[in-house]
């Protein structure tokens, strides 16, 4: 600001002028905040809408209408998983395969969703809630049994493999009404 | 220009005369990240500048030749954390340029989207983070900061209802994307829009004719045209001294020719001019989305199946380097593949590594304010400087 | 009661008094600036933070007290204390009603003004005992600051004074019955901006908080502090603050004149105090800072002359009015 101080040149006033405006503009927008709601959510008191695709904290599923666990110890997941923190063993039986253990290191999971990407029986997937501070780092490596409590805990989020697996490769219509899959939009096979 | 110091050892202390040797250290208020400057001061007038990176090396292009195609486009994101969708776009686009895989259409209308979404909020991050730095967390600046993340906020929400991550997407897949649009996002984000196209017009209350701000800013960080042309910067530095370049228009990939982008480009090359062509992009970048959305065709949303096992995209022998335009300038990757389902050799071009090249041309000469408004509107992220 | 202890009372009193109101008037700035910003300041501590600033105290006093190894621990440790002193001290001159008050010096103004400039003494030991490059660039460059902007801010003070005819504060206040020295036409308002300006200035707020501009310098000269002397510095600054906001509103508000019955009085002085201290916060979270030598340029280049030809005016209104036989 070239400010000839005192001067009465005609720049003087109307830069004087500009700066009056100016601050009065921005002192303004300040002020009309002052009678805005605030934007805060008061959490954990009032909890936010969490959308339906929301990936939270990783669980086990058992199957809808048997009741069984799901995970069949395939190790897809584990092989996918980047920061490698899935261990699954597993165990043959006659009818089906089960998961012997299943650790998955919460603590260095990236929340990709790469896992529930690919599991085959929609065993593995992520819970609309993040909720899940500890003191200890070893309470963040989840069992087999605190994975299947988890999934009971918290409410599902809508991502399960073949659900995301149909997203990106839409299915024959014949799939699709199996599935009973509706989201309401419409798609044309892939080419 | 420079001063020549010994790049072998420097000192940190009083270097004679009347030289005072200032670390603008790597923890830092507004060091965008970390990153190290040594300055060199006469009084308040910096002689010479020492930038010191790799803070934040987290050996991204060796973990990319441990993890498949399919694994890394989440890992990809990381490197410019602040605008991950380009990141993404970046690495995605050159395993499909080596591998000659095609683009559904509709895939190539939702990677518009999402990056230009991504730059609405990057730049809403750049504006919140200078005007921090200029103005004080406890100051104006804090106010502009908060109001710009509110505004960022809301951008996020979009992508959290899309992806259901907020930061880090993973939604790129070679061959399309990961995820498509769910039933009345179309809706959610024409209104998020609109709510940030009338606040924009605050923010530009706010500071556009604000003395304060201009002193600050114009005339200040000059970059020329030669001198940006000679460096290599690209992005808002480019464009704010001159030089109408932008790949969205010079190299259109993912169906950009289709939109008829407006490059804006300002002639002054101080941090004013970058200012002015960032505010300029976030208008265009909602002309965009408004325009993808409202021609967004059917169909699938990536030419391959969906994702079942960790190997199951092999890229035959080739190389090839892919470039998007990152909000920081051109992000680059440079992929070497052998025939398997991890490639042989990636190399990122950061946008930001680029764009801090030019710092020890047009710091020295300035006060040491000026440093943080300079960094500011260079605008660096450290995890693509550092990978 | 000997007029010493009384005297001694009274200033312990206004001293208790003076601390509780400054930790409060945090309180009520960062509520005010969360409100400007979309958000909601303290509210835990507390019913919605009432407790906040009790708990700052509770919590700084608490905190282990770290002293830089090679800092010169004298000037280090009496930094805080010769920081503080002059921004408590001027709290003794002001009169909240007619009569209540410590000291009603007939040369009021002038031992506030004087005493309130003493704090860049401690500023600066600050600053220096710290051994701190960053402390000291910023220490160096409120030295230039303040001094720069104690000369505008005297003679905008002065203005009122000059209208009353006398330095003693209750006198400019009874001389305002009439009307308030902000709302004499054109001088009245002159000063009072160009007194808000300064008082900016001298507090090292945005835009001109170069000082501790925490983007580039951490904090400032206090940037090695934790701790109890941390509190005390902050306890200065705000009290500095108010003090001055004090000041603005005898000089130019009118003091405790308001309607309603006398006993009213200092609560609207209260109210008036706040309300200047209220409209430099709200200067403060709209403005980007500007660069020290255009800080120093706006003083010495636009302030000092614009109060000082102000100064002379009211001088030559005053003596016309004198000369009319008022």
């Amino acid at each position: 600001m070239a400010h000839n101080g005192g001067g009465t040149t005609p720049g003087f006033w109307r830069e004087t002028g500009q700066l009056i405006r100016a601050v009065a503009r921005a002192m303004s927008v300040t002020f009309r905040n002052l009678f805005r709601k605030p934007v805060t959510v008061h959490y954990p008191d009032v909890q936010r809408p969490y959308p339906d695709r929301f990936r939270g904290i990783l669980a086990l599923a058992y199957e809808k209408d048997t009741g069984e666990e799901a995970c069949i110890g395939c190790r897809l997941c584990e092989y996918i998983c980047p920061p490698q923190v899935i261990k699954v063993e597993m165990l043959k039986t006659e009818k089906r395969n089960y998961a012997k253990t299943f650790t998955l290191e919460l603590y260095s999971c990236e929340f990709c969703e790469l896992c529930v990407q690919v599991c085959p029986t929609d065993a593995i997937i992520m819970m609309k809630s993040f909720d899940l501070a500890a003191a200890d780092r070893r309470d963040l490596l989840l069992d087999k049994d605190r994975l299947h409590a988890l999934g009971l805990t918290f409410e599902p989020s809508w991502a399960t493999g073949n659900r995301l697996r149909d997203m990106q490769a839409p299915p024959k219509p014949t799939r699709a009404a199996a599935h009973g899959d509706a989201r309401g939009e419409a798609k044309e096979p892939a080419e | 220009m420079a001063d020549t110091l010994a790049r072998s050892t420097v000192e940190i202390g009083y270097g004679g005369s009347e030289r005072l040797t200032m670390n603008m250290g790597p923890q830092h208020p507004s060091a965008h990240g970390v990153f190290r400057a040594i300055l060199t001061l006469e009084g308040e007038t910096v002689v010479a500048i020492d930038a010191v990176i790799g803070y934040l090396h987290r050996c991204h292009e060796k973990l990319a030749e441990t993890l498949t195609y399919v694994q890394y486009p989440t890992i990809a994101s990381k490197t410019d954390y602040v605008s991950a969708m380009t990141a993404e776009l970046a690495y995605v686009a050159a395993v499909e340029l080596v591998g000659k895989i095609d683009v559904p259409r509709r895939a190539q209308y939702l990677r518009v989207i999402c990056a230009e979404l991504q730059r609405i909020a990057s730049h809403c991050l750049w504006l919140g983070t200078w005007c921090m730095d200029m103005g004080g967390a406890l100051g104006g600046g804090a106010t502009i900061f908060l109001y710009a993340i509110r505004e960022r906020e809301l951008i996020l929400d979009l992508f959290e209802t899309l992806t259901g991550a907020r930061l880090l997407y993973g939604f790129h897949q070679v061959g399309g994307t990961r995820y498509d649009i769910p039933a009345g996002w179309a809706q959610q984000c024409r209104e998020t829009l609109a709510v940030i196209t009338q606040r924009l017009g605050e923010y530009e209350a706010m500071l556009e004719a604000n003395a304060f701000f201009l002193v600050r800013t114009q005339g200040v960080g000059v970059i020329s045209r030669d001198l940006a042309e000679h460096v290599g910067v690209a992005g808002p530095l480019l464009r704010g001294s001159g030089v109408a370049y932008d790949l969205r228009t010079a190299a259109p990939y993912s169906s950009y020719e289709d939109f008829g982008v407006r490059v804006p480009v300002e002639s002054a090359g101080d941090c004013f001019a970058r200012y002015r062509v960032r505010m300029a992009e976030f208008r265009e970048s909602i002309r965009l989305v408004h325009a993808a959305l409202d021609g967004l065709p059917e169909g699938p949303i990536s030419s391959r199946p969906g994702v079942k096992s960790v190997g199951q995209v092999r890229i035959p022998k080739g190389e090839g380097y892919s470039r998007v335009e990152g909000a920081r300038g051109e992000v680059g990757c440079y992929l070497v593949a052998d025939g398997g389902p991890k490639p042989y050799r990636l190399k990122w071009r950061g946008a930001s590594f680029s764009n801090l090249a030019v710092l020890p041309h047009i710091i020295p000469g300035h006060k040491v304010a000026d440093v943080v408004a300079i960094m500011g509107s260079v605008d660096p992220v450290f995890g693509e400087v550092d990978r | 009661m000997p007029p010493l202890a009384y005297h001694a009372l009274v200033g312990f009193i206004v001293l208790n008094v003076v601390i509780g109101m400054v930790t409060y008037v945090t309180l009520l700035e960062r509520k005010f600036a969360a409100r400007m910003q979309s958000r909601i300041g303290p509210y835990y501590v507390g019913p919605r933070g009432l407790l906040q600033p009790i708990a700052d105290a509770l919590k700084l006093m608490l905190k282990e007290d770290i002293v830089p190894a090679r800092a010169d621990r004298f000037i280090y440790n009496l930094a805080p204390i010769a920081f503080l002193l002059p921004c408590i001290l001027i709290f003794a001159t002001l009169p909240f009603a007619p009569g209540l008050g410590v000291a009603d010096l007939n040369i009021g103004v002038l031992f506030f003004l004087a005493v309130s400039s003493l704090e860049i003494v401690g500023l600066f030991m600050g600053g220096w005992g710290s051994n701190n490059k960053y402390a000291l660039l910023s220490a160096m460059r409120a030295v230039n600051q303040i001094i720069s902007y104690d000369l505008p801010f005297i003679f905008a003070a002065l203005v009122p004074v000059l209208l009353a005819g006398s330095m003693q504060m209750s006198a400019i206040v009874t001389a305002q019955h009439g009307l308030w020295f902000v709302a004499y036409p054109v001088i009245g308002q002159l000063a009072f901006v160009a007194f808000l300006v300064a008082t900016l200035a001298a507090e090292n707020r945005v835009p001109f908080d170069i000082l501790e501009a925490e983007s580039e310098l951490v904090a400032g000269f206090r940037v090695e502090y934790s701790g109890m002397k941390f509190a005390l510095i902050q306890l200065g600054e705000y009290a500095h603050m108010l003090g001055t906001s004090f000041l603005g509103a005898l000089l130019f508000l009118g003091g405790w004149l308001g309607p309603g019955p006398a006993w009213l009085g200092p609560v609207w002085f209260l109210l008036k105090a706040v309300l200047i201290f209220l409209v430099v916060t709200w200067v403060r979270w709209s403005f980007v800072r500007i660069r020290v030598d255009q800080i120093l340029g706006i003083s010495w280049k636009l302030l000092l002359p614009a109060t000082l030809i102000l100064l002379m005016a009211t001088g030559f209104v005053v003596a016309l009015r004198g000369a009319g036989g008022a």
